[in-house]
């Protein structure tokens, strides 16, 4: 199920919030197990039982691997449990890029497997893993109630395309968590504001992207407005779903950590990833990077370190080519501002590092969005005119003109600038006015956009 | 305003929005047909195991509760109006409205589709119509006539894909003969009282008689709102349909392959009940329907291979032949018009708009 469809806004959340807050507490966990499973039922009812092995493992392993703390075997099933999480990944989600490159060597081709990719499993298994390193670092306390590790790992708001909760982050919350009237209302709030940036924002923009890559008529302006689109578009899109995931989270009593923090700002690579889907990278540093010997190694393996996880960053997003130079891109343009360029984007003007890092991020994401090699080079060569293409053409200057409005929202919105209005102190009182006001305003106009428009679904759904 | 009271105003408002339409959607009877919208709406799923667990139903499910939400048709609006006034976007699924009329674009040219129409005019024409004499006519769009900051298909090209797949053909350019005040402001149609200077393009071209001194009487029928006023979902006033009548057209029968009905030039029936008051001409769409002209001083016949605009130009038409045979190749099978039609020597015009070839519609 999709947070941005009828479905969830009119009928699946009224009726689990009401069921929710009506049964006693000791129940509570209860009724957010089954709603994250009819959830994700409703959404993908081929692989619920899938999901449901895979919670029975992590909780089978994680008492396994407690109950042999201390001893050789905590690690032996600790390496078990990795295995058979991330086999279940690499069958599902990568199998058939594996085959379909191992038969590029071969005469005798292996046929394709026919399997589809389960929404959200590179989600949950992340979160599983984070599970049973935890508890068996000793971080995370071994949860011994089968219901509430299902009920942690399928939490409908971060179940299908994160945050990647870890579980010690929810761990006490689990247990015991309180419910206030302030909470609820940010979570409102927060989910509001996150469902108009999907769907005013994120939809709106992926059209002009759509009809970019189905154009005949290229040009400088029409590279440009697609670059600038798939940036934001894609941002809106996954902060979007971060907040109503971070602000449905709240409205049942849990605090996520943030994943997004004003990507768009960043003055470098490395600023940006601090910025960019935070729970990834810390992810990706807590449980390889570091256990690799992270910089605290000789330079050779740091740098072989940043590209492992680079690697595998790439490849966490999909089982395509595109998806791994991606990830390589960014590792090397990295160790580029580890090695010495960082130390000058610190001395030039704010305005020379943000347009690097804009321009590094959009050249990004047209590889991102890439669906072959010609492609990708044709949409950054025209960025510069490269191959006879005119600086305009009627069309793009009808979308540029259709679409301006849009985009200067978007761009006012990638940044802390409203966020700063709305916490001056000084206004408060007609903010606090202001407040409802826009949210009820934002809630009916995306609700009209939903009625209005087809399927639409999240671009992380992918992976 | 106190934090506290915010709070709880957002928080209980929320709560009270989603349940008041939960609520009103749960009790609302569903309804049958979208009449802005002129399509059936998406009735209650089918629910059982099988649907449930192949995913069906919760697609349905969806376009169920998007289709019978209470006030579509205002949400509707609101996103329009929001998307003109506020982001200020040129048109809304392709509609837009300017200077009181509205437009929808038809754009870009998909070369592939307007090949495939090609293809199936070219199979009609070398199965039934070897020796005779063909013409054919691309109806532009009215996005046509706009200002160039608007995007619209030039049938030019249309007719250079059709010229290069269609053999032995006489192309008939009407691109000068209409205007843009020749088409309502609320529907996609040409005004039949607008037709002269085409009828007049086509009796040229096709060596017919100028009927240029027939005069008509013009019958205003009333308030017409056109396909595009419900779909663009916004309040402006409505066109006025005319209709021309002269004792030709008074004295005209049709017949309907169809529904095997014999009726008259202009369906008054249907211009009362039908939802398209368009279909005043010729009872609207069908895939085969004739209509005969008991006072003809000639013995010659048309084939007219037509879409929804053919219907109000054939009446036009009358005085040169004896019979018009109108054929709609989105509703008949191109391979089974033997079965109705005799085909030996009549004229044969291809008459389809820039929007119909544009789509692979053509059977």
């Amino acid at each position: 199920m999709v947070f941005s469809s009828i479905t969830f806004l009119f009928y699946f959340l009224p009726i689990t919030l009401g069921i929710y807050y009506i049964v006693p507490k000791k129940f509570k966990n209860f009724v957010l197990l089954l709603a994250s499973f009819v959830f994700y039922y409703f959404g993908e009812p081929t692989y619920v039982l899938l999901m449901a092995f895979s919670i029975l493992s992590t909780y089978i392993f994680g008492r396994l691997i407690d109950k042999n703390r201390n001893t050789k075997y905590a690690k032996l099933w600790l390496i078990l449990s990795l295995i058979v999480s991330i086999g279940l990944l690499i069958y599902f989600k990568y199998i058939n890029f594996i085959i379909q490159n191992i038969n590029l060597w071969l005469a005798h081709k292996i046929d394709f497997i026919n399997v589809a990719l389960p929404i959200g499993i590179s989600f949950y298994t992340f979160q599983m893993i984070s599970y049973l390193i935890d508890v068996y670092r000793g971080e995370a306390k071994v949860q011994k109630n089968l219901l509430k590790l299902a009920m942690y790992v399928s939490l409908f708001p971060q179940l299908i395309a994160g945050p990647i909760v870890r579980y010690v982050t929810i761990e006490k919350e689990i247990e015991n968590r309180t419910h206030t009237m302030e909470k609820f209302a940010q979570g409102v709030r927060r989910f509001i504001i996150g469902l108009a940036k999907k769907v005013l924002i994120a939809n709106v923009l992926g059209e002009v992207c759509t009809t970019y890559l189905a154009t005949k008529e290229l040009s400088v302006l029409y590279a440009w407005i697609y670059g600038i689109s798939a940036m934001l578009q894609i941002y809106f899109d996954f902060s979007g779903y971060s907040d109503m995931a971070i602000g449905l989270g709240k409205m049942f009593g849990f605090e996520f950590l943030e994943n997004f923090n004003y990507p768009y700002i960043a003055k470098s690579i490395t600023d940006f990833w601090r910025r960019w889907h935070i729970s990834l990278s810390s992810w990706f540093r807590d449980y390889v990077y570091i256990p690799l010997g992270g910089n605290r190694t000789s330079k050779l393996k740091w740098l072989r370190n940043i590209m492992i996880v680079w690697l595998l960053t790439g490849l966490w997003h999909g089982s395509a080519w595109n998806f791994i130079i991606w990830g390589l891109y960014f590792g090397i343009l990295l160790i580029i501002e580890k090695l010495f360029l960082g130390k000058y984007l610190e001395k030039i003007p704010k305005i020379f590092s943000h347009a690097y890092t804009l321009i590094i991020v959009m050249i990004s994401f047209i590889i991102f969005n890439g669906e072959s090699v010609n492609q990708i080079l044709t949409n950054l060569t025209s960025l510069i005119g490269i191959g006879n293409i005119p600086l305009t053409s009627l069309e793009s200057i009808y979308y540029f003109k259709s679409y301006f409005i849009v985009i200067i929202i978007g761009i006012i919105g990638a940044t802390p600038l409203l966020k700063n209005m709305a916490n001056n102190e000084k206004y408060k009182k007609i903010i606090n006015v202001l407040e409802p006001i826009t949210l009820v305003v934002l809630l009916a106009i995306s609700t009209s956009y939903i009625i209005d428009g087809s399927f639409n679904p999240f671009l992380y759904f992918r992976f | 305003m106190q934090d506290k009271t915010k709070n709880k105003i957002i928080a209980l408002g929320f709560v009270t929005i989603l349940f008041l339409f939960f609520i009103i959607n749960l009790v609302k009877k569903d309804e049958e047909i979208s009449i802005s919208e002129r399509r059936k709406l998406t009735q209650f799923p089918k629910l059982t195991l099988s649907t449930l667990s192949s995913g069906k139903f919760s697609q349905e499910f969806e376009n169920y509760a998007i289709d019978q939400f209470v006030s579509r048709d205002e949400f509707r609006s609101l996103k329009a109006t929001w998307s003109n006034y506020v982001f200020k976007q040129k048109d809304n699924n392709g509609l837009f409205l300017l200077n009181n009329s509205i437009y929808k674009m038809e754009y870009p040219l998909n070369e592939a589709n307007v090949q495939s129409s090609a293809k199936k005019i070219n199979n009609v024409c070398q199965k039934y119509l070897q020796g005779m004499n063909i013409y054919f006519s691309i109806i532009p769009d009215k996005t046509y006539y706009l200002k160039k900051d608007y995007l619209s298909i030039d049938p030019s090209q249309v007719e250079k894909i059709i010229k290069n797949t269609v053999e032995n053909v006489k192309y008939i350019d009407i691109t000068k003969s209409l205007k843009l005040e020749d088409y309502y402001n609320t529907d996609l149609h040409w005004k039949q009282e607008n037709l002269q200077s085409t009828v007049r393009k086509i009796e040229e071209e096709m060596n017919l008689q100028n009927t240029s001194n027939i005069a008509y009487e013009v019958k205003p029928m009333g308030n017409f709102y056109g396909a595009y006023y419900g779909q663009l979902g916004r309040k402006i006033s409505p066109d006025k349909l005319n209709i021309l009548v002269n004792s030709t057209i008074e004295n005209a029968t049709t017949y309907n392959y169809e529904t095997k009905k014999t009726a008259k030039v202009y369906d008054e029936a249907k211009w009362q009940a039908s939802s398209d008051k368009y279909d005043i001409y010729l009872s609207g769409a069908t895939p085969i329907i004739e209509v005969k002209n008991p006072n003809s001083k000639t013995e010659k016949e048309l084939i007219l291979f037509r879409d929804s605009f053919g219907s109000s130009i054939a009446p036009l038409l009358l005085e040169n032949y004896k019979k018009i045979t109108l054929v709609d190749l989105r509703y008949v099978n191109s391979n089974i018009l033997q079965n109705y039609i005799n085909f030996e020597n009549q004229d044969v015009l291809f008459l389809y708009s820039v929007v119909v070839l544009n789509q692979n519609v053509l059977k």
